[in-house]
C-alpha cells in the first residue's frame, strides 16, 4: 500500500513537470475555466431571473449546486481525462501489454499515472463558489460541512467508477473513443439542483444516471437540508459503482488478447 | 513565388457539380464508417434538452406557464434548437489545426482545388448521417410532452432549410478563421473551445432569448450567436413573420459575407508565413 502512494508522487510530480513546459496552455485554460463558470452563473441568472425559485433553491443556493458541480468537473480533468480516456488508444496501439506486464495493479496503472494540472483552476472555481455562497447563506452547520466533503468525495468515486467502465468498453468497441463525452453531455444536467426537472427528469437524473447524488445531495448537505436517507443513498451508490467497474474492469481484462492477435 | 498562391478557380458550372459530388460521396461514405461516434457527439451535445426539461419543471411550477411559454412551446422550441445546434456543429478549426500542425496541408495544397472545400464536404454530408438520429430524438421528445408540435407548416420547413444552411455557414466559416489562426498561434483551438462556450449560453440553447435582460438581449443580438441557434429554431416553430424573417435571412448573409471576406484575407495571409517555414 505504502508502494502504491509513493508511486502517486512519482508519477504526479513528473507528469506535472511535463506540463508546465506549456506555459500559454496555463492562460488558455484559466480563461476557458472563467468563462464556463461565468457562463453558468449568468444562465442561472436567468433562470432565477422569471421570478420564483429553481425547484425550491434560491440564489445563492442553487450558486452552491453549481459549485460543486465545478468541483466535480474539476475533478474530471485533473484525473480521469489525462488518465482513463488513454485507455482506448492503448488498446488499440498495443501499449496496453506494458501496462500489464508490470508488477503493479493495472487499474492503479490507468488511473493514476497523469494529473492534468491545469485544470486544477476548476477545483479552486468551485471550491471559491462554494465557500461564497455557503458563508452568504450561514445555514451550514460544522458537521454538515464534513458530510458534504464525505459526499462530495463519494462522488468523485461515483464518476470515476463510471468514467472507468464507460472507459473500459474500448477492449470491445475500439473505434468509440469518444466514449466519455457522454456522460459528460448528460452530467451537465448536475450543474441544477435534481428538483428542477420534472418528475420523468427527476427519475433519470436519480436513478439511471446518477447525477443528483453527485451534485444536488453534497449541496443539500452544505447548505443545511440533506435527509440522512439521502446520505446513504449516495455513500451506497457510490460503493456500488466501485464494486462493478472493478468487476468490469478484470472481466474486460480476461477477454484482452493484446492487438495483433 | 510559391504555387499555391496562385489563385484557384475551381472551373465552369458542369466541373463544379461533378466535383461535388464526388467529394460528397467520398466523405458520406466516410462519415457513415464514424455513425457510432457521430451519434455519441451528438448525445453530448443535450444542453437544450437539458435545458428543455428545467423550463418545463419551472412552467409547472409556477402554473402552466412562463411569459407565453407553456410547456408544449417551451418543448418545440428547446427540440428546434437542440436540432439547430446539431446542424450547425463545425469542427474545422481542430481539422486545420491538425494538418498544419503534422504538415499534411503541404500535399493538400498540390492537389487542384482550395482545402477549403474538402473540409466544407466532411462537414456537410456530415449532417446526412446525423439526420436520421435527429429525427428520432425529435419525436421522441414529442411525445414525451403532451401537445408539442414542432412547426405549423411545410413552408416553415422549407424557410428553415435556407436558414439552417445560412446559420451552418456561418458557424463553418467562423470556426475557419479560427482555425486559420493556427498558422500563427499555437493554441489557436481554445478560441474555438471558448466561442463553444459563450455558443452555449449565448446562442439560445439555454433559454429563448426573451427571458435575458433586456440590456444583455441588445448586446446579444449584435453578436452573431443568436442567428445560429435561437432565430433558426423560430422560424422553425413558426414564431416570427415573414418580414421577421427576411430580416434574419438578410443579417445572416451580411455575417456570412463577413467571416468569408475574413478567412480570405487570413488565409492568404497564412500560406505566405507557412511557405516561409519552408514546409
Amino acid at each position: 500500500m505504502r508502494r502504491y502512494w509513493r508511486l502517486i508522487g512519482i508519477f504526479a510530480a513528473s507528469s506535472i513537470s511535463a506540463q508546465l513546459e506549456y506555459r500559454a496552455n496555463f492562460v488558455v485554460n484559466v480563461v476557458g475555466s472563467l468563462l464556463t463558470a461565468l457562463g453558468s452563473l449568468f444562465g442561472l441568472s436567468i433562470l432565477l431571473g422569471t421570478g420564483s425559485s429553481l425547484g425550491g433553491w434560491n440564489q445563492l443556493e442553487a450558486i452552491v449546486v453549481v459549485g460543486v458541480f465545478t468541483l466535480v468537473e474539476g475533478f474530471m480533468g485533473v484525473f480521469l481525462y489525462p488518465n482513463l480516456n488513454k485507455i482506448a488508444e492503448s488498446v488499440r496501439t498495443g501499449s496496453m501489454d506494458f501496462t500489464l506486464l508490470k508488477p503493479l495493479d493495472a487499474q492503479f496503472l490507468v488511473s493514476f499515472r497523469n494529473i492534468g494540472i491545469l485544470r486544477v483552476t476548476d477545483l479552486l472555481i468551485g471550491l471559491g463558489m462554494i465557500v461564497y455562497a455557503t458563508a452568504h447563506l450561514g445555514s451550514s452547520s460544522a458537521s454538515g460541512v464534513l458530510t458534504a466533503a464525505l459526499l462530495i468525495v463519494a462522488g468523485f468515486a461515483s464518476v470515476y467508477a463510471i468514467w472507468l467502465m464507460l472507459c473500459t468498453t474500448a477492449f470491445w468497441w475500439i473505434g468509440v473513443e469518444n466514449i466519455t463525452e457522454l456522460f459528460w453531455g448528460f452530467f451537465r444536467a448536475g450543474q441544477f439542483p435534481v428538483t428542477a426537472f420534472p418528475g420523468w427528469g427527476r427519475i433519470l437524473f436519480t436513478f439511471v444516471i446518477p447525477v443528483a447524488f453527485i451534485t444536488t445531495v453534497p449541496a443539500e448537505a452544505l447548505v443545511g437540508r440533506v435527509e440522512i436517507g439521502a446520505v446513504f443513498g449516495a455513500l451506497g451508490v457510490s460503493l456500488l459503482l466501485i464494486v462493478i467497474s472493478r468487476v468490469f474492469w478484470r472481466f474486460a481484462l480476461r477477454g484482452y488478447t493484446s492487438a495483433s492477435s | 513565388m510559391n504555387p499555391s498562391l496562385e489563385p484557384r478557380t475551381i472551373g465552369s458550372l458542369e466541373q463544379m457539380w461533378r466535383k461535388s459530388k464526388a467529394l460528397f460521396s467520398v466523405w458520406f461514405a466516410h462519415m457513415t464508417v464514424y455513425r457510432a461516434e457521430i451519434l455519441i457527439w451528438m448525445l453530448s451535445g443535450v444542453v437544450p434538452l437539458i435545458m428543455m426539461s428545467v423550463w418545463i419543471g419551472k412552467a409547472a411550477a409556477s402554473g402552466g406557464e412562463i411569459e407565453g411559454f407553456t410547456p408544449a412551446s417551451f418543448a418545440a422550441y428547446f427540440l428546434a434548437a437542440w436540432v439547430s445546434q446539431q446542424l450547425t456543429v463545425a469542427w474545422v478549426a481542430w481539422e486545420m489545426d491538425f494538418q498544419i500542425r503534422q504538415g499534411e496541408l503541404s500535399s493538400r495544397l498540390l492537389r487542384p482545388l482550395d482545402p477549403f472545400w474538402e473540409h466544407f464536404f466532411r462537414h456537410f454530408s456530415e449532417r446526412f448521417v446525423r439526420g436520421p438520429f435527429i429525427l428520432i430524438i425529435v419525436i421522441a421528445g414529442s411525445l414525451i410532452v403532451p401537445g408539442t408540435r414542432l412547426t405549423p407548416d411545410l413552408w416553415h420547413v422549407l424557410l428553415y432549410l435556407l436558414v439552417i444552411n445560412l446559420a451552418f455557414a456561418m458557424r463553418f466559416l467562423i470556426a475557419y478563421c479560427i482555425g486559420v489562426l493556427c498558422f500563427w498561434l499555437e493554441n489557436a483551438t481554445a478560441f474555438d473551445e471558448f466561442f463553444y462556450v459563450l455558443l452555449t449560453f449565448l446562442a439560445g440553447g439555454f433559454a429563448p432569448l426573451e427571458f435575458y435582460p433586456p440590456a444583455a438581449r441588445a448586446i446579444i443580438e449584435w453578436t452573431p450567436f443568436p442567428y445560429l441557434v435561437y432565430y433558426p429554431a423560430r422560424v422553425l416553430t413558426g414564431a416570427l413573420t415573414a418580414p421577421e424573417i427576411l430580416h434574419v435571412i438578410g443579417v445572416q448573409l451580411l455575417w456570412i459575407a463577413v467571416f468569408f471576406v475574413l478567412r480570405a484575407v487570413l488565409w492568404k495571409a497564412g500560406l505566405k508565413r507557412y511557405g516561409a517555414v519552408g514546409a
